[in-house]
């Protein structure tokens, strides 16, 4: 089936059931088939992680927000998300795609440091 | 939104989406673009997160497709049991609602007959009509028949005068 197939159909047995979710079950369904092995998911299942992701973008928006220094600022970048990411262990699954990220210089530095060691 | 054949990996929830539930959750909060962006990425990191432990424990159920038991236990193990209580809440609440749903079209629908029963009382009422009509009818023919009938003897009436006024001019020019 092909991927439009697969957002019509979802999206017609939602409307039938009266399951309205902020983020779009249809594309949920095919972010989980991409995973290697998924093959078959029961509608309440996918009605139950869609509706788990809408708790999940509000607690990290939040969570990085309180914890996070652009809070005086009443602002949100990355280097707050970042630092949630790091502290709050749920969140270490997102290590990987959001690195700290690091001034060039404090980079540059770190290398010349690592060079005196060797010497 | 056009949506192109291509890599499947490069599938994220669309980002209106999450603009809209980021300024839901913090509104009047200046979000950074980056950072808008990131939170689309997480988002794919945790379904897939997700959907893998949950099919880890379905593989481990023997089931084939992944259950709302399967999500909540992968919820558990992976800490975030805190999103557990509300999601059962939502889910049972549309499970209520749809039962409510259907109970109460099925009630209009029938009237608690059963469909035979709808049919018999249909026939009826259809006999009934037809019967009232024929009648009607027969009443309007009845109607008709008599008026002719009177019109006849009025007309026969008529001519008889006429008749009778005529034969008594001829006595009178006799009588001279």
């Amino acid at each position: 089936m092909s991927s439009n197939k697969v957002e019509e159909n979802v999206s017609a047995t939602q409307a039938l059931s009266g399951r309205s979710t902020s983020l779009p079950m249809s594309r949920v369904k095919l972010i989980m088939k991409s995973s290697p092995d998924v093959s078959h998911i029961n509608q309440d299942a996918l009605f139950l992680t869609t509706k788990a992701t809408e708790l999940f973008v509000q607690h990290l928006a939040q969570y990085s927000f309180r914890k996070g220094c652009g809070k005086e600022r009443n602002a949100l970048g990355y280097s707050d998300l970042a630092k949630a990411a790091e502290e709050a262990e749920p969140f270490h699954f997102l290590t990987d795609i959001l690195p700290k990220k690091i001034l060039a210089r404090d980079y540059l530095r770190s290398l010349e440091e690592r060079t005196e060691d060797s010497d | 939104m056009a949506s192109s054949s291509g890599n499947d990996d490069d599938l994220t929830i669309p980002r209106a989406a999450i603009n809209k539930m980021i300024k839901e959750t913090l509104p009047n909060v200046r979000v950074a673009n980056d950072a808008r962006e990131l939170v689309v990425n997480c988002c794919t990191e945790f379904i897939h997160l997700i959907s893998s432990e949950a099919n880890e424990i379905c593989n481990k159920s023997e089931k084939k497709t992944i259950s709302p038991e399967h999500v909540i236990n992968a919820l558990e193990s992976l800490g975030f049991a805190s999103y557990i209580a509300e999601v059962k809440d939502v889910l049972q609440e549309c499970k209520t609602v749809a039962l409510k749903r259907r109970k109460a079209s099925s009630r209009l629908e029938n009237l608690g007959i059963p469909e035979e029963e709808l049919l018999r009382q249909q026939q009826e009422l259809f006999a009934k009509a037809r019967q009232q009509q024929a009648e009607l009818a027969q009443q309007e023919w009845l109607q008709m028949q008599q008026a002719a009938q009177q019109a006849q003897l009025a007309a026969a009436s008529a001519s008889a005068t006429q008749q009778a006024g005529s034969s008594q001019e001829e006595d009178e020019e006799d009588d001279v």
